[in-house]
């Protein structure tokens, strides 16, 4: 029986939620379809992690256990997933739009020979076909688009679907991978992280966003009290990360990241389209703008007119109080 | 090094109403001018390469004022079916023909948001590559690329010839100066008519995504409002 694979991509020892909530959804178009779920994972962790995978649906486990695969750097990633791919030959893979599957996704498809519906909000078979929905035009219309081709990749923007367990007991193939360095012509020489890059954005259920409007290291303080007493992590507009106020992984829109949170706080954001395309599924909106006629204002579930200066002093107190 | 940076002529995706404008893709800005940037100091050439309808040739003039060097125009009248697949079949076929130690194209198309065709180039090309570049820097005969990751940047080393995709990022783009603008217009652009390879994804049509509710704004003292939000957080919203 042809099956989906689903790649599950792994960060601090655990599958991702939003491939996760990619496998969920995968699990309901394959028992429509008629076909198996399987899994992907990458990595020396890949072992641990298949009973995770079977405990949202996975039968089969394919996994590729080389540490080559433990920090991301696309050839050897490719390398594995294309042999994965040939041993599990699916009608479709299907992945969370995350940076690292959005670098190997195009030159994949190459390799396999497959169509790619990339950064899809919804996705199903209908007939022969791979039918998806999927945000263009910086999220301002959404797109009906479909492929026909014997191997489909799909990726997955993250919130579009809840993860949700439905365990079996599957089966664990670990794929034989001889990678050769010296093929490489690339090499990973650092990766940079802040203290804030510990809390995965596209993971959070309370996001605080920052935009120009906050200025200054004194408003940069207010925002991380407030998430701090609400748990949040930490976004920002691309206008306030090219001040260097906040790190260029906080950013959130269009170039940045996607998050659709239960409640999301935008500071001093203006509510431009590439930003707003970026958190626009969050489900509580709250905005602070001293501008009551911003645009952030026409998609805030609840809009405070007013000096974000003002009004977080008063906010952290109060939520402060309400917490305790 | 010498670099090519592939360009895309895009609807204007910031305008309110769709009036048929067409801009240079934003991303591609930012590889030309980091390659401009980088090319400064030696004089080597950043060239440019668009598949499109006649009527881009405006965006590739865009481009040329910004100070590259050469352009080809890869015509396609009908591009209306094409996908990334497409296109990068034919940036391939063209890259055959010319050689260049850097390709830039940019991280993805602004109006489909897709991100596919540099990798799909890098690959069919067998090329090294690096996806969303915020940082380049020529070291000896290699390029170091920061790229911004899923947490943190990370610094990568290709070895040339290498492909990268460049995010809005990495740099802002200059506007052209009169005189780029009146050495563009004399520029002899190198056109080649194309068919484009059958798409792999079919389009058909778009719609206005799911509505918001209206939402509420709350306007008055700051202690009131604060109080009523935090109130509404609690019990309309359910999420304190
Ligand atoms: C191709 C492309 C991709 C892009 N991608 C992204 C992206 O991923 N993410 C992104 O965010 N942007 C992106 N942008 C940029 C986007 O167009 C906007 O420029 C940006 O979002 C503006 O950020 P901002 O709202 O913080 O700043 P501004 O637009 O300057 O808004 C600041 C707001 O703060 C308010 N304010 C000022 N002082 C106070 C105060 N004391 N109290 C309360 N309110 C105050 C003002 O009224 C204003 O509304 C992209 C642009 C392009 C062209
Ligand atoms: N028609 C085109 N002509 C030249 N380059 C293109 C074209 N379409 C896409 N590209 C390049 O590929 C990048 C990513 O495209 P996409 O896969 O459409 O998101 C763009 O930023 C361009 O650099």
């Amino acid at each position: 029986m042809s099956s989906i694979l689903v790649f599950c991509s792994v960060q601090d020892g655990r599958i991702k939620r939003s491939s996760l909530e990619a496998m969920s959804r995968a699990r309901e178009v394959a028992s429509e379809a008629g076909l198996s779920l399987s899994a992907a994972i990458l990595g020396s962790e890949s072992g641990n992690l298949s009973s995770e995978a079977m405990s949202y649906g996975a039968e089969q486990v394919f996994t590729v256990s080389n540490p080559v695969l433990d920090s991301h750097l696309n050839a050897p990633a490719l390398s594995a997933l294309e042999s994965i791919i040939r041993e599990a030959s699916p009608r479709m893979m299907v992945a969370a739009s995350t940076e690292s599957v959005k670098d190997i996704l195009g030159a994949l498809a190459i390799r396999c020979d497959a169509a790619v519906l990339p950064d899809v909000a919804t996705f199903e078979m209908s007939g022969n076909q791979v039918a998806c929905q999927r945000p263009v035009m910086a999220a301002k219309k959404l797109a009906s688009t479909s492929s026909a081709h014997p191997l489909v990749f799909v990726s997955v923007r993250s919130g579009s679907y809840e993860a949700s367990r439905s365990p079996v007991s599957g089966t664990v193939t670990d794929v034989p991978f001889s990678f050769d360095d010296a093929t490489l012509r690339q090499a990973l020489r650092e990766v940079v992280t802040t203290a804030s890059d510990t809390v995965d954005l596209s993971e959070a259920r309370v996001v605080v966003s920052a935009g120009r409007g906050v200025r200054d290291e004194s408003g940069r303080a207010l925002v991380q009290e407030l998430a701090d007493i609400t748990g949040a992590a930490i976004g920002a507009s691309r206008a306030v990360v090219e001040t260097g106020l906040f790190p260029a992984t906080a950013q959130i829109g269009q170039t940045g990241k996607v998050v659709s949170p239960d409640l999301y706080f935008a500071v001093g954001i203006s509510g431009a389209v590439q930003h707003t395309a970026g958190m626009a599924n969050s489900r509580i909106i709250v905005a602070i703008n001293k501008d009551a006629d911003a645009p952030i204002f026409d998609i805030a579930t609840y809009g405070l007119v007013g000096d974000c200066f003002t009004i977080l002093p008063l906010l952290n107190a109060a939520l402060k109080e309400a917490k305790d | 090094m010498k670099f090519c940076v592939c360009i895309k002529q895009v609807p204007d995706v910031q305008a309110a109403v769709q009036t048929g404008r067409m801009v240079l893709n934003a991303y591609d800005a930012s590889a030309v001018e980091e390659a401009l940037v980088l090319n400064a100091e030696n004089g080597d050439p950043v060239d440019l390469v668009l598949v499109g309808p006649s009527t881009a040739t405006e965006t590739i003039r865009k481009a040329l004022a910004m100070g590259a060097t050469d352009a080809t125009h890869l015509v396609a009248e009908d591009g209306g079916e094409a996908d990334s697949h497409s296109i990068a079949a034919l940036l391939a076929s063209h890259f055959e023909g010319h050689e260049y130690d850097v390709i830039l194209t940019g991280k993805q198309s602004q109006d489909s948001d897709a991100g596919l065709a540099g990798a799909m180039l890098a690959e069919r090309l067998s090329l090294p590559y690096a996806t969303n570049a915020v940082g380049l820097a020529v070291e000896g005969n290699k390029l170091v690329v920061t790229r911004q990751g899923d947490s943190g940047q990370e610094i990568i080393a290709l070895e040339t010839p290498c492909l990268v995709t460049c995010s809005n990022d990495m740099n802002n783009p200059r506007i052209p100066a009169l005189k780029g603008i009146m050495a563009a217009k004399r520029k002899q652009i190198a056109t080649e008519h194309v068919a484009a390879p059958s798409a792999r994804t079919a389009h058909s049509g778009t719609v206005d995504p799911p509505g918001r509710e209206p939402g509420i704004k709350l306007e008055g003292e700051p202690e009131d409002i604060v109080a009523d939000l935090v109130r509404r957080l609690d019990t309309e919203a359910g999420v304190l």
